[in-house]
């Protein structure tokens, strides 16, 4: 059970963290691959913030801002990025913070740094208290998600993905709306880095590596890019199945990009994503009658 | 009719490549303005100047009394000013319906401020399906963009443009690749939109069409116009003859 709930606060952070993405790549469409290093940066900045006695709310919020503010950075950059160049600048962004954790002091160096856990309620925060507060997160973002669906702000996103220079002839702004999404998807993930911290007790670089963005990445095509469900289904998925199948950390990314590259080959709306093969058959199982009906005479 | 957009002395040079060179163009309020030229005149390279796409190398674009050569696409878009693509852009994932609503936006796109404002509002459902049944596209409304096919997208970069409620409407050859009769289609909305007191700028290789529904046609050949004047005028105009239409008729 131990061991279940360990793997779980873990899986709900990655959730967390593939939410953040999908944001970025599946919602605006743009094509980040080191959501790795925003998570890192979130990490870092509340376990140094930690270490100085900062109330553990507030280094979790200062993570969310400063990944933010390093995520408009990058999606200053990105304006003027063809798609190609900004997946490759966002491979660079992480190796370059990768190599920054490891050789700064204040990051500890290739050591690392120690976090100490929040005392809340009498007691230490246990993996059950950090996967409720990671499972709040997600339930308040998906909220606030599906609110964006609805509104003008989705359909900006929705159109610059599609095509931006359509969004643009009908009044979008796409550059604002790419620097938006960028804010936004960066912070959540400095969010999801916070508590990363402080559920771990000890960061260091390698838990922000490049494959890890890969990961990440893996879990939102996987699942379903620029779905709802997509990222939750996929981290689920990606979190538990390691460790089902039990196969050894150095394969794992390798396993990873080998499914990154079969899906988006092969099935590239993902296992639960609209139009794939899982959900058509779960609508047809729930729903025959609509299926049977209608879309009939169309010519 | 007085003037909706005065356009002086405009370039535009892609290195050594004149696209357009020197173009004074008048466009006039409630007017059907076409714009004719052979391959490469330059036609589209005027749209995307006045569009915001290009920025000219030199010249100027008034409308309204304002200058808007180098203004970003998006804000000529919320001045009034519409455009169709000669290549059909659709926003491929979305259904037909939500293409037109994205464009009936023009106004909501503020930035942050528009998470707050819910898009599919009854009001702009209604106009969208308004604007889908005046292009044609009712029985389209739910399918995919990247379902449909080129005919319809066609109606959809026009139903886009419609639902906007521009001041000016530019058409990038909106017959493009069509059959006889989706084209007659077109040509009928087309006559639509004059009835309505649309002002409109056409570019078209068909001249049967452009013959029809405009006023006025300019000719541009290799970035300069060469004839401007009824459809009567210009279809007698020597050099158009010589620049155009004799190489049309082959
Ligand atoms: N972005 C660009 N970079 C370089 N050259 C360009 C660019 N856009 C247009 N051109 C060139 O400018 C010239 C005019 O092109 P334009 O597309 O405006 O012609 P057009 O009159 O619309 O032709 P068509 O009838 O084929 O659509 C062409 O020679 C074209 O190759
Ligand atoms: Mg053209």
């Amino acid at each position: 059970m131990a061991y279940f709930l360990s793997i779980s606060a873990t899986a709900a952070i990655f959730i967390l963290l593939a939410l953040s993405l999908n944001i970025i790549t599946g919602y605006a469409g743009q094509a980040m691959m080191g959501q790795a290093a925003f998570f890192g940066i979130g990490a870092y900045t509340a376990a140094i913030l930690a270490e100085r006695g900062v109330n553990f709310w507030l280094c979790l919020l200062a993570g969310m801002l400063m990944s933010g503010v390093c995520g408009a950075v990058v999606g200053f950059i990105s304006m003027r990025l063809q798609e190609d160049f900004l997946a490759i600048t966002t491979i660079g962004i992480n190796f370059v913070m990768v190599a920054l954790f490891n050789n700064l002091k204040i990051t500890g160096g290739s050591l690392g740094l120690n976090v100490a856990k929040p005392f809340m309620f009498g007691h230490k925060w246990t993996n059950l208290d950090f996967f409720i507060l990671a499972v709040v997160f997600i339930v308040i973002l998906c909220l606030l998600i599906v609110k964006m669906r609805r509104s003008w702000f989705g359909m900006a996103l929705a159109s610059i993905s599609n095509d931006p220079a359509a969004a643009a002839s009908f009044g979008i702004n796409v550059n604002r709306y790419r620097v938006l999404a960028f804010i936004i998807g960066t912070a959540i993930a400095g969010l999801a880095g916070g508590i990363y911290s402080f559920r771990m007790g000890y960061i260091s670089s390698a838990s922000f590596a490049f494959t890890v963005s890969i990961e990440v990445l893996s879990m939102v095509v996987i699942g379903g890019i620029g779905t709802l469900h997509g990222p939750i289904l996929g981290g689920i998925l990606l979190s538990f199945l390691p460790e089902i199948l039990r196969f050894a950390d150095d394969y794992r990314s390798l396993v990873y990009g080998l499914l990154l590259v079969l899906m988006v080959r092969f099935m590239p709306e993902g296992l639960f994503g609209n139009g794939s093969p899982i959900m058509r058959a779960l609508g047809r199982l729930f729903k025959p009658a609509a299926a049977a009906s209608g879309k009939g005479g169309a010519a | 009719m007085s003037e909706l957009m005065e356009i002086k002395g405009l370039k535009m040079y892609f290195g050594g490549l004149r696209a357009i060179d020197g173009l004074d163009l008048t466009i006039k309020a409630k007017e059907t303005l076409g714009i004719i030229g052979p391959n490469g005149a330059g036609k589209t390279t005027l749209f995307n100047m006045i569009c915001g796409v290009y920025k000219p190398t030199e010249g100027e674009i008034i409308y309204n009394g304002r200058h808007i050569e180098g203004k970003p696409a998006h804000q000529v878009a919320k001045m009034g000013i519409a455009r169709t693509f000669q290549i059909s852009r659709p926003l491929a994932d979305l259904s037909i319906l939500d293409n037109v609503i994205a464009a009936a936006g023009v106004h909501e796109y503020t930035g942050i401020r528009s998470y707050f404002k819910k898009s599919h509002t009854p009001e702009v459902i209604a106009k969208a399906e308004a604007v889908l049944e005046q292009t044609g596209l009712t029985e389209m409304r739910d399918k995919k963009a990247s379902d449909v096919s080129l005919g319809y997208l066609r109606r959809l970069e026009i139903a886009r443009v419609l639902v906007t409620d521009p001041d000016l409407i530019m058409l990038d050859e909106p017959c493009a690749g069509l059959s006889n009769f989706a084209m007659n289609e077109i040509i009928e909305l087309m006559l639509k939109l004059k009835e309505m007191h649309k002002s409109v700028v056409l570019i078209e290789h068909n001249l049967p069409m452009t013959m029809k529904v405009c006023d006025r046609i300019a000719v541009l050949s290799y970035g300069v116009k060469i004839a401007e004047g009824t459809p009567d005028e210009v279809r007698n105009d020597p050099q158009v003859i010589e620049a155009y239409l004799g190489e049309e008729e082959d």
